[in-house]
């Protein structure tokens, strides 16, 4: 910053310097003008090899005489510090002095001054560098050429090309000479300015046709400032061709392309909806418990309950399970007798104990594991699943040798498990533990044989769980028909093993016992057909219930234990699966495979074959039945008005 | 590899717009082979380019400087001291330096380039100094006195082909006599301007340097309308 100071002052210095060593006269000249007196105008140099300095008298009129003021000059570098008058004071211009090519050195600097006629006073004084007063004459010879037009027709280009002034001595490199091209609509006021071009010609782009346009040039010699004044302006007009037919229809195919492809992606979209739902945003997997999603059973997704169940992997041995069916049909005599020794009580019987029973959230059977299958769902609201409950639990004791008869539930959880406060969806409340196999063809027979009443006390058993849970499944009326022949075969299967441990035996029995349950209602949707609720109501006797489950195949002393196993609780082998058990995950719904629901009133609930007559018995109409389709079953509950309701 | 290739492209023609000096290019003296020895005249273009850029700097600078630190820049021109080169006898004018004769006007041009180094880069010294200037103007002022080396040496270069093509006779005085030449006084001065004065003088200096130039090769290479 000092240093800076120290310059400018310097600079100062030297310059007073220098104008008093100019100065013949020794007075300080005015860096303005005097107001209105004799003054410079200008000082140009057109070539950079000669220049002029014009000035005014200003308001001093009477100086306006030539003569009357002179000019004075000093070259800096002048061997006699002495002011020079003006070489040539142009005759044809006035108030002008011309420095011809003797006089004039680049490169030096240069003072004027303007005196008065006696010399005596100093009007104005300029000092000056002869390279700093180029003023380039304008280009000559602005002409443009069309370049193209546009595709459109509404736009085109040119190329405006000009020539050097003559006076500028651009060849042999003594000036460099730049330009600038301006243009400008013709009436608009504001001109386009291009970039300093070195070349002699410009390109204009993006002029619109049927527009006249003005374009004019002037240059400037390159790293100095002083432009010098514009060309004469050419005018520029192209008349747009009339070519619209080729435009025309293609602006509108695209528009009307975009529209086309613009609806189709809309029907796109709200064709596949879903789908794209599915795909943008993947339903995030709900927690499933293990089995059913309680959700299809209330709302009676039946179609995917079955594919569910049997996707599901506990599912699996499905078809190994199908042989019992066949068995369970041999059996069926057999079973019927044995159910009567063991004194398991027939529908009618669980209906009349389940009505002495009454409800029984806390029939808990042992459930230690998931594929039992309860005959009533502990949160159900209703009172018939747990009269069916009841009944299932009544069955058993009626069948258990250390049971009573008619001991109440409670005795029967002492017996086996404890009660299972667990919201399991399905409990097993007969003690039956096994899973054998044979059950099913016990259950399986036992639908197909009886009415298909039995076949709603009943769900299909799908697979037997190793801790002796029952799963169920939710077979269609139609598969269970299909089963039974599979059934058989596996009850066959099951026959071999005659050798088996008395324990295997009472798997079996128990298992088949647990044909007699009255339904494996599903873990939540705990639903009970509206046979089972007629059964229970109606003290249908089931007299065969508990014989039939006994497979025809087990040897007497079998069906004892059979009876026995009836009674017990909980099942060891947890292999098979008792086609009525429902594994507690699993919720099935057995009133779908069994019953037909006709109708659903307001309140969800299933009304089941209302033309049947109540007191159909159970003959072996069930097959047929069977094959009914069970649509709407799962629905809902059934209400207890509409046990009456009932088609049996 | 067109990717590389076009940037590669790229990269040269920047680099040959940058770099338009005598020394990037092997010069080839005595005819050797091998080499590709370019013409006078391209020499003479890269040397007249060279000095154009070198006076663009320096009137950038000078407009720079008065923006900044004389703002208020009054109409009448300005008689500065006189310049550290004044002691060479240059033309003042394009007939002066038509008439001059060839091996003249090169030593000329060679003793200009000669006496401003110095300055310059003292002049860049200084700058680095002044909080004020800005990097780009430091940036110049150092690129500035890195041409005027550059092209004392390119036009060196151009001398001796000129020499060596007989264009000019050998009584060119060689690189050091022309710098012992100079008066010790011209160096004191250069020191004791200022940096105001010493861009104005400079600015003069460099625009005399390029029409010199380019007088010369007119006259050479002897184009036509020269």
């Amino acid at each position: 910053m000092v240093v800076r100071y120290v310059a400018i002052l310097h600079l100062q210095t030297v310059f007073l310097l220098g104008i008093e060593t100019l100065a013949v006269l020794g007075h300080a000249p005015t860096s303005e003008a005097p107001r209105q007196g004799p003054h410079f105008t200008s000082c140009l140099s057109r070539e950079q090899e000669t220049f002029r300095c014009w000035w005014s008298t200003g308001s001093f009129q009477n100086l306006s005489q030539p003569g009357a003021l002179r000019v004075f000059f000093l070259k800096e570098n002048s061997i006699s510090r002495n002011w020079t008058e003006c070489p040539d004071y142009t005759r044809s211009v006035p108030n002008e002095c011309f420095f011809n090519k003797t006089y004039t050195s680049i490169w030096t600097s240069y003072c004027v001054q303007l005196r008065s006629g006696a010399q005596n006073v100093t009007y104005d004084e300029r000092c000056f560098s002869v390279e700093n007063i180029v003023h380039p004459d304008p280009p000559i010879g602005l002409n443009w050429t069309l370049l193209n037009v546009s595709r459109s027709g509404l736009h085109f280009d040119i190329m405006a090309r000009w020539e050097p002034p003559p006076s500028a001595d651009v060849k042999t490199g003594w000036m460099t000479l730049v330009y600038e091209v301006h243009y400008r609509e013709r009436n608009s006021s504001r001109w386009e300015v291009l970039d300093l071009e070195i070349g002699t010609q410009q390109s204009i782009f993006g002029l619109h046709t049927n527009k006249e346009y003005e374009v004019r040039v002037r240059c400037k010699m390159r790293t100095f400032r002083n432009f010098g004044d514009f060309s004469e302006s050419i005018f520029v007009h192209v008349s747009q061709i009339p070519s619209k037919e080729s435009t025309f229809p293609v602006t509108l195919v695209f528009i009307f392309g975009a529209i086309a492809v613009a609806i189709l992606l809309i029907l796109v979209i709200f064709s596949q909806q879903q789908r794209l739902m599915v795909i943008l945003l993947p339903p995030v997997p709900a927690p499933k418990i293990k089995g059913i999603d309680p959700e299809l059973l209330k709302k009676g997704k039946l179609d995917e309950l079955s594919s569910i169940l049997s996707s599901h992997p506990i599912y699996k041995p499905e078809m190994f399970h199908e042989d019992p069916w066949v068995e369970f049909i041999e059996l069926d005599l057999d079973g019927m007798e044995a159910g009567e020794k063991m004194g398991c009580s027939d529908t009618q019987r669980l209906l009349g104990v389940g009505a002495q029973l009454g409800s029984s959230h806390g029939l808990g059977v042992k459930d230690d594991d998931s594929g039992r299958a309860s005959c009533y769902e502990p949160e159900l609201p209703e009172a018939d699943p747990d009269t069916l409950a009841a009944i299932c639990l009544a069955q058993h004791e009626k069948g258990a040798t250390s049971l009573l008869p008619q001991s109440n539930l409670s005795a029967t959880t002492a017996g086996g498990t404890p009660p299972d406060p667990d919201p399991a969806p399905i409990r097993d409340p007969i003690p039956c533990p096994t899973h054998r196999p044979e059950s099913r063809p016990l259950v399986q027979t036992q639908l197909s044989t009886h009415s298909w009443i039995n076949m709603d006390f009943y769900a299909q058993v799908s697979d037997v769980t190793p801790t002796g849970g029952v799963m169920l499944s939710p077979s269609q009326q139609s598969r269970v028909t299909e089963k039974i022949p599979v059934e058989k075969k596996e009850g066959q299967d099951a026959q071999v093993p005659e050798k088996e441990n008395v324990g295997e035996q009472q798997k079996k029995a128990e298992g088949k016992k647990r044909f007699q349950l009255l339904i494996v209602t599903p873990e939540e949707g705990a639903y009970t057909s509206e046979v089972d609720a007629q059964k229970v109501s109606s003290g249908y006797s089931h007299e065969k219930s508990c014989e039939d489950s006994i497979p025809q195949t087990i040897q007497p002393p079998a069906k004892k234990i059979s009876q026995e196993a009836c009674q017990q609780l909980g099942g060891p082998t947890g292999d098979y699966q008792s086609p009525y058990l429902l594994p507690p995950p699993i919720p099935v719904p057995p009133v779908s495979d069994y019953t037909v629901v006709q109708d659903v009133d307001a309140q969800h609930s299933l009304l089941l074959n209302p033309t049947t007559t109540v007191t159909a018995t159970p003959a072996p109409t069930p097959t047929p039945t069977l094959t009914k389709p069970s649509p709407a079953m799962a629905v809902g509950y059934l209400s207890p008005d509409l046990l009456g309701n009932l088609p049996l | 590899c067109v990717l590389h290739c076009w940037s590669l492209f790229v990269l040269l023609l920047m680099c040959l717009d940058l770099h338009t000096l005598v020394e990037s290019a092997p010069i080839c003296a005595h005819g050797h082979t091998g080499c590709h020895s370019p013409t006078l005249s391209d020499l003479f273009d890269r040397v007249i380019q060279h000095s154009a850029r070198m006076h663009g700097l320096s009137s950038d600078l000078h407009s720079d400087f008065e923006q900044y630190f004389l703002p208020s820049r009054n109409q009448i021109g300005r008689i500065n001291r006189k310049c550290h080169t004044a002691y060479i006898l240059t033309p003042n004018g394009k007939e002066n330096a038509q008439r001059l004769a060839r091996e003249e006007l090169t030593e000329v041009i060679l003793k200009l380039l000669a006496a401003w180094r110095d300055p310059l880069s003292q002049f860049h010294r200084s700058m680095a100094r002044h909080e004020d200037f800005t990097s780009i103007s430091g940036n110049k002022a150092l690129e500035m006195s890195d041409m005027v080396h550059q092209l004392k040496n390119g036009v060196e270069k151009v001398a001796e082909k000129m020499q060596l093509l007989g264009m000019i006779s050998n009584s060119l005085m060689s690189l050091s006599s022309t710098e012992a030449l100079a008066p010790h006084s011209a160096s004191s001065e250069a020191r004791s301007m200022s940096d105001y004065e010493l861009l104005y003088c400079f600015r003069r200096d460099s625009n005399k340097v390029q029409n010199y130039l380019k007088i010369l090769k007119c006259r050479i290479v002897a184009e036509h309308g020269c």
